[in-house]
């Protein structure tokens, strides 16, 4: 039967019905209009695709800029420029494949109707590129995600239940507000909220004594990903990675550990900037947020905060006490970066008076 | 935003989805029919309705849909079951209903790729071992044999994912001779255009 599809089908561009940007639907009542204007359409797992085709985007060589900009959202496996695909004067339409069919849902809906270089983009799913085995595959993905999505409201609803009660009123209309205006709102828009709004994705008590410990950010936000019962989205394990690699290699006279330095208004300050990494965050962005986090780490160390608490954790000190994570692949990682921190502390010891005049400068990135 | 939502009282959602449901059925408005359908079918793309729909036997209107004249009502009648039949409490509940597997395979001659593809899904979130008699017998496989030869690359994909996941090579080969011989079905090929 065929089996081989996929290979082919990259060679066959053809218009079609999907790919046509449908009319807004302007007579709804207000109460079930939606965030977004919308078509009146109807969205299965049939109609989404990790292959995303890209139309509008202005033939003036910007294909890089173009795979930049998605990649944004998760790891692109292949894209390629349609020329046999018609296209209007003076653009270009161009097919993405995404590594997950999540990430091309998100940068669908961000991406689309987006003006780029004077163009407005058009993005629509191409599931017409899928293999037979892509086909199976996402079905089978979008099944388990409906079984576990309500395994995890079964067991959510006893905890609400007990919680509804500390619900302020103000809050609960807010929401009203909100669910009113979700209608008719595409259903990727739904599951991804759902998928990272779900409550279960916060991270776990235990992490509560272990974060403020003295690891830089990036390990401790891979941490929460192995925690997670929800599988974390590639796009934050994507940016969380890159941002761990632009990092200049910690050098003895330039410890990388802002962390080292805070107290616990910062800590709990921290963490709330912490928890939107479960959703997607640009790489830029993450970049400058940990740029600031730096600068006022720096000046906290100027106002003197820095001496009182560097006597207590500096990383010259012996190792803190032993942390059980209670799970034996958690504590080997947590052992690993913990040598991998001596390793690099050790150095240091020679010339401590160096380290400590450099330390208030904010580091520069790129 | 997001901690309001997940917080969001589940029987507002209730009332909502209900209040939706009562207007489907008392408006005469064929417009506002279509956006209400449509509206109900991608609400139960999402699992946290899923429950709520099936307690306001949204199941059985959307198969009600797959009756009708218009081919928009049909279309996304049939994506509210592809979408609803991925949750196995769902799934069962269409099952109970008199006539539905019939309702979906009628679906496969249907003109529109999109209703062909969503009742290819249901069939296969539907078939299970009480019900592959049904939902996978000599006609269905037929048909799907037809469609694996489809130009269409999505019918060709999922028709074939069907054949291999949803019943053995044994009665693909059966429906392969079947289809050769002189028993065939019609079931999946669309009637033409008056």
């Amino acid at each position: 039967m065929a089996a081989s599809e996929g290979s082919t089908s990259w060679s066959t561009p053809e218009v079609h019905k999907h790919h046509e940007q449908q009319t807004v639907c302007h007579t709804r009542p207000k109460y079930r209009e939606g965030r977004r204007p919308k078509a009146v359409k109807v969205y299965t797992i049939n109609l989404e695709s990790r292959f995303l085709l890209v139309q509008g985007v202005p033939a003036i060589g910007v294909m890089t800029e173009l795979v930049q900009l998605f990649a944004l959202y998760g790891a692109i496996e292949e894209y390629r420029v349609l020329d046999e695909y018609p296209a209007e004067q003076f653009t270009e339409v161009y097919l993405l494949k995404f590594q997950k069919l999540q990430s091309a849902k998100v940068a669908k809906r961000n991406l689309d109707e987006r003006s780029f270089f004077g163009g407005l983009l058009h993005v629509c799913y191409a599931p017409e590129y899928e293999s037979m085995e892509d086909t199976r595959q996402k079905i089978q993905d979008r099944r388990r995600f409906v079984t576990r999505a309500l395994q995890n409201k079964a067991k959510d609803c006893d905890r609400t239940v007990e919680k509804s009660k500390m619900v302020p009123m103000a809050e609960v209309a807010v929401c009203e507000e909100e669910e009113s205006r979700d209608i008719a709102e595409e259903p990727d828009n739904l599951t991804t909220d759902y998928l990272f709004g779900f409550p279960l994705l916060l991270p776990p008590p235990q992490e509560e004594f272990y974060q403020p410990s003295s690891f830089p950010e990036s390990t401790s936000a891979a941490f929460r990903g192995h925690q997670g019962n929800i599988r974390p989205a590639e796009d934050r394990m994507g940016s969380t990675y890159h941002s761990a690699d632009n990092c200049n290699p910690p050098t003895p006279t330039e410890p990388q550990q802002p962390p080292f330095c805070i107290n616990t208004p910062m800590v709990s300050k921290q963490r709330k900037d912490s928890r939107p990494t479960a959703r997607f965050i640009p790489r830029t962005t993450h970049l400058q947020n940990r740029k600031r986090k730096v600068e006022e780490a720096g000046q906290d160390s100027l106002l003197g905060i820095e001496d009182k608490s560097e006597t207590l954790i500096g990383p010259k000190l012996p190792e803190q006490p032993k942390m059980d994570m209670e799970d034996e692949s958690l504590n080997i990682t947590a052992n690993l970066i913990r040598s991998t921190m001596a390793k690099i502390s050790a150095v240091p010891e020679h010339k401590p008076a160096v380290q400590k005049t450099t330390k208030p400068k904010p580091r520069r990135r790129i | 935003m997001m901690s309001g939502k997940s917080k969001f009282n589940g029987s507002d959602r209730f009332e909502y989805l209900q209040a939706l449901v009562t207007e489907f059925q008392d408006t005469d408005s064929a417009e506002a029919r279509e956006q209400i359908l449509a509206n109900l079918a991608n609400f139960a793309y999402d699992p946290r309705n899923m429950e709520d729909l099936r307690r306001l036997q949204v199941t059985e209107l959307f198969l009600d849909m797959l009756t009708e004249e218009s081919e928009n009502l049909v279309e996304f009648g049939i994506g509210g079951l592809c979408n609803l039949s991925m949750d196995r409490a769902c799934r069962d509940q269409i099952l109970q209903s008199d006539g539905a597997v019939s309702l979906v395979t009628g679906c496969l001659s249907s003109r529109r790729e999109e209703t062909v593809l969503s009742a290819i899904t249901t069939l296969m979130n539907l078939t299970a071992a009480s019900s592959r008699q049904l939902t996978a017998g000599g006609p269905v496989l037929q048909c799907m044999l037809r469609f694996s030869l489809s130009r269409s690359a999505r019918l060709r994909n999922l028709a074939c994912v069907f054949l291999e996941d949803c019943c053995s090579p044994a009665q693909v080969d059966a429906a392969r001779r079947e289809l050769q011989g002189h028993t065939q079905t019609a079931l999946g090929i669309p009637l033409p255009e008056d």
